[in-house]
């Protein structure tokens, strides 16, 4: 589903050049449910924005399903984003002066779903994410693990093929990172492509197969049965 | 997809309670300024556009030249408009019309008018003013016929049909009918009035209006032909004066040259005198004002909204993660900024319809009594859409490229991109601010100057009474001033034909040059008795004043000021004495030399007055009495008056507040310019204290760790101004010169005037930097009185 060959990302300040990707070559089939780990400063920030399509590579290249996205416009990459990727932060990015309804409606509304359309996506995913009596709540009403479920409602109400998740329980309590795991586990086994950045191994332990990256490169991979705590 | 943008637009600016009152007050007073002064300055320039005709209408205006100067005069005499018509195709009709002050007496009842028109019946043709009754043929074809307004008409004779009523005139020598009734005329006309007596009325009581081509006392209006060239016209006219009067000008040295000035540029542009006039300089002064207050709104909202910039950023990412593009977002933004604009819109519009009493009050004339009727809302909508574009586009593309990556990181921080362009801005708030301040304190530093400054006479504690309609006033004027004097209270008594600040005549006048030629010019003429001179305490510089011992004094001597010596081209007061005379039919010399007096407005410099004696000619008398007295002399006064005009009516004023009242409209402009600078301030001011409260909330945690390592409130505070007060450094340094430009071109109009003294700039510069250091110091005190540690955890 994607494929990066000898990816690269250089930041670039007024005195030095910082390298933040040195070459990375992975591979993500559909339906795969990919961690990328490794310690704060290796690039498993940047690769997941890359990976997003939030982001220029600096280098290499990048194919998206059968499009090669590397020198892709911002514009460009919006299109190409909206509808087949879906995002979870750490830190829930949802937008404050929007009810929960609301925030989780904003993909459709940049898909120009019609509003009936766009009631019934919203109402089955909220009712899916266990949320929908919070429906009418503004972000700052609900509890962190509640925040979360709204924003992984938000990533998936469009369908989307692929699941990009940056820490996505960091924020969260044991109790409520562990029901966000299995929300996402659930969507990956219904078919989405997940992709996740974490520092906690237990999370990992959800994934198919784990990534390490150190320094912008990767040095390991491996797959779940190896791992496994 | 928009109703998404509203909501959260409008739950945003719910949210920020107090940043959103800063801006909605910002732009509603910003734009109900500029909503006031649109409609002023749509009312101005919208004078004499009422009339159908008014692309054809001219004004004939004369150029007198004579050897020593050229007088520039909006009047022409009474045969030139009848004989233009009777000369040219082109022209279709022709109007004289002559603005007169007249006593109206119905039965008991008398009514001093000082709108009254005389003018040809012909006056309906060429202007749209709107008959109601009678028609335009036969309403002012005979004499001792008028047309009434309906406000006149009511006021004279209630409710009941005015047609075929009359009215007495001229002490109730005349009878006066009414043969038509015409709708009020609009304020917006340079010919004001509230009756039009018949000219044929003239030319019955006496006046020769065929044959007088030398005097000037008629204004003349043509209508030309659909298609006529109005330029080519004008230069057929020098052979038409040759025509008429060819031989006359050349005698008396003396030509008059006719000129056609469109009846647009009457009010608004014409350098000539008019009843009405406008100031295409105020126009200017007050759109650039208008423009000024909005952007200072506008300024605010910018700065306020890029400041704040980061606190959307991470709805921006969201946003742009989940599928949104820049553009989208552009637009989103915009429409936040328009609703704001929209929203101040809806009360701008309220508020203008609230202040326009007080502001019609404030600018002297009904402007406008319903917003909704004027046909302006359309543009306000404009303004307003404008204005919501001009202030959000900014803000708008700033916030829309932010970088998902960057914002939704969460440790966004705003980096000093727009910082210059803030500062940038708050420079030219002050500028603008500072501009306004200087402006005002010069236009009240020269007002001032026109009411202190000596004027060559002595004006306070002078009543004025008219004496209009007294019988042979050549036999009683010596018994009047004789009784005046009489009352207990009054110092001094004199007759005149004028007074300082009051229209005087103009003669025809001779009088010998240095090279014994006679020189024929148009003088002004004061006609006064004896005691004028010493009791207006006017200097003698040569000669001597008026003396009832010389029996020659009242029929063959003359008194002329410095300037009618200059301009004969004496060079010394002596030299002009004992020098020959001509005027009006009297021949003598000249006997004295009297220093300038200011007889009008500062705005003019003094002209050449000749003053002789004339008794026939006498109408106001001024009475020298003490402030205690002056209540017991105006009732002595005028029970005199009452013995000889039984049927006048007792008019008074004080020669001060009347000469002071030629400078209403200045005053008038400088509460105008003093109003909308108190708002400018304001609104700057607000708009500081958004900028500021939202740094000193950005710098709160800097705060905190100087405090801890040792600063103390006043270091702080001291901190946080020294950016602002630089920054009004650099705004005094380019307001300096502006605001000395602008008012150079205001005080251009006045002959007298001060000149702008440096320390205004530096005192206005003074007033806005206590303005922004007050500002400042309470948004700071706040964050440097908090204690540190309170600080330095909310981080």
């Amino acid at each position: 589903m994607i494929r990066t060959v000898n990816l690269q990302k250089i930041f670039t300040t007024e005195e030095i050049e910082t390298s933040a990707l040195n070459g990375i070559n992975m591979e993500v089939k559909e339906g795969e449910f990919v961690a990328i780990m490794g310690p704060s400063g290796c690039g498993k920030s940047t690769l997941l924005n890359i990976l997003g399509l939030l982001d220029n590579p600096s280098g290499g290249e990048y194919h998206f399903w059968d499009h090669e996205v590397a020198r892709m416009s911002e514009r460009q990459r919006a299109q190409l984003r909206k509808g087949s990727i879906g995002f979870v932060f750490q830190s829930f990015n949802l937008i404050d002066e929007l009810t929960v309804f609301e925030n989780v409606e904003l993909p459709l509304l940049y898909l120009k779903v019609p509003a009936s359309e766009r009631k019934d996506k919203v109402e089955k995913v909220l009712e899916r994410m266990n949320i929908m009596h919070r429906r009418n709540h503004f972000p700052q009403q609900l509890s962190g693990g509640q925040q979360q479920r709204v924003a992984i409602a938000r990533a998936v109400v469009a369908n989307p093929k692929m699941i990009l998740a940056d820490e996505p329980t960091g924020n969260l309590d044991s109790t409520n990172g562990e029901e966000v795991m299995k929300l996402l586990q659930e969507l990956n086994e219904a078919g989405t492509t997940m992709v996740m950045v974490t520092h906690s191994p237990y999370d990992a332990g959800f994934a198919h197969r784990v990534v390490n990256l150190f320094d912008g490169r990767v040095v390991t991979e491996n797959i779940k049965e190896q791992f496994h705590v | 997809m928009i109703k998404n943008y509203l909501k959260i637009a409008w739950r945003n600016i719910r949210k920020q309670k107090f940043y959103s009152f800063i801006n909605i007050l910002g732009l509603t007073i910003g734009m109900t300024c500029c909503f006031l002064i649109f409609m002023y300055v749509r009312f101005e320039l919208s004078y004499d556009s009422f009339h159908k005709n008014k692309d054809r209408i001219y004004r004939v205006v004369t150029d007198v030249k004579t050897p020593t100067e050229l007088i520039e005069a909006d009047i022409t005499s009474a045969p030139m408009g009848p004989n233009i018509k009777a000369d040219f195709p082109e022209v279709v009709s022709s109007v004289r019309i002559n603005l007169q002050n007249a006593l109206v007496t119905i039965g008991s009842n008398k009514y001093d008018e000082d709108r009254v028109a005389m003018a040809d019946s012909t006056l309906f043709d060429i202007f749209s003013f709107q008959l109601i009754r009678g028609t335009a043929k036969n309403a002012l074809a005979e004499p001792f016929t008028a047309v009434l307004t309906e406000s006149k008409a009511k006021k004279y004779f209630g409710s009941a049909d005015p047609m075929g009523k009359t009215f007495q005139m001229d002490g109730g020598k005349v009878t006066i009918k009414v043969t038509g009734l015409m709708k009020d005329v609009p304020e917006n006309s340079h010919l004001p009035f509230d009756m039009v007596i018949s000219m044929a009325t003239a030319e019955r009581m006496g006046q020769n209006l065929t044959e007088s081509w030398g005097n000037f006392g008629m204004l003349t209006y043509l209508l030309l032909a659909p298609g006529a060239d109005a330029a080519k016209l004008e230069k057929k006219l020098p052979a038409f004066m040759e025509s008429h009067i060819g031989s006359t000008m050349k005698r008396n040295n003396m030509y008059y040259t006719l000129h056609l000035e469109r009846l647009k540029d009457v009010y608004m542009t014409s350098k000539r005198p008019a009843a009405v006039k406008g100031s295409i300089t105020n126009i200017y002064i007050f759109s650039i004002v208008a423009v000024f207050i909005l952007l200072i709104a506008v300024i605010n909202f910018v700065n306020l909204a890029t400041a704040r910039a980061t606190e959307r950023a991470r709805e921006v990412g969201v946003r742009k993660s989940v599928g949104a593009y820049e553009s989208q977002l552009t637009f989103q933004f915009l429409c936040e900024t328009l609703l704001l604009s929209l929203f101040a819109f809806v009360l701008s519009v309220a508020l203008s319809q609230l202040l326009l009493p007080p502001f019609n009050l404030l600018a002297g004339k009904e402007i406008a009594y319903n917003i909704f009727l004027t046909g302006t809302i359309g543009w306000f909508l404009f303004i307003a859409i404008a204005v919501g574009l001009l202030a959000g586009i900014y803000p708008a593309l700033v916030l829309s490229s932010y970088k998902p990556v960057v914002v939704l990181k969460g440790a966004f921080s705003s980096s000093n991109k727009g910082l210059f362009l803030r500062r940038g801005l708050v420079v030219f708030q002050f500028v603008i601010t500072i501009v306004l301040i200087a402006g005002v304190m010069i236009v009240y530093y020269q007002l001032l100057y026109l009411q202190s400054r000596d004027l060559g006479f002595k004006k306070d504690q002078q009543l004025v009474v008219e004496f209009g309609g007294v019988d042979n006033m050549k036999e009683k004027w010596f018994d009047i001033r004789q009784q005046v004097l009489n009352v207990q209270g009054v110092s001094g008594a004199t007759f005149s034909s004028a007074i300082p600040g009051r229209f005087q005549n103009s003669a025809y006048s001779n009088i010998e040059m240095k090279n014994g030629e006679m020189q024929a010019s148009n003088i002004n003429l004061y006609f006064i008795d004896y005691d004028f001179i010493k009791q207006y305490e006017i200097k003698v510089l040569a000669g001597r004043a008026f003396s009832p011992q010389m029996a020659t004094d009242s029929t063959q001597a003359m008194l002329v000021n410095e300037a009618v010596v200059s301009s004969l081209g004496y060079s010394k007061p002596e030299e002009i004495i004992g020098k020959k005379f001509d005027q009006w039919g009297r021949k003598g010399t000249i006997i004295g030399v009297i220093k300038n007096f200011n007889y009008r407005s500062l705005k003019e410099a003094v002209s050449p007055l000749t003053l002789r004696i004339e008794p026939e000619a006498f109408v106001p008398m001024t009475i020298t009495v003490s402030p205690k007295d002056a209540k017991k002399v105006i009732a002595g006064v005028e029970a005199i008056y009452n013995r000889y005009v039984p049927e006048g009516r007792f008019n008074y004023f004080f020669v001060d507040d009347d000469f002071d009242r030629q400078y209403r409209g200045d005053f008038r402009f400088g509460q105008l310019v003093l109003t909308f600078a108190i708002l400018a301030i304001f609104l700057a001011t607000l708009g500081l204290l958004g900028l500021i409260s939202y740094i000193v909330i950005q710098r709160t945690k800097e705060i905190g760790i100087r405090k801890v390592l040792g600063a103390s409130v006043n270091n702080i505070l001291l901190l946080l101004s020294t950016d602002f007060i630089k920054l009004i450094a650099i705004a005094l340094l380019v307001a300096t010169p502006l605001a000395w430009y602008l008012m150079y071109q205001w005080l251009k109009d006045f002959a007298y005037r001060i000149d702008v003294p440096w320390w205004v700039f530096l005192a206005a510069g003074c007033v806005a930097v206590v303005i922004a250091l007050a500002t400042v110091s309470i948004q700071t005190m706040k964050a440097a009185m908090t204690n540190p540690v309170k600080s330095l955890r909310t981080e």
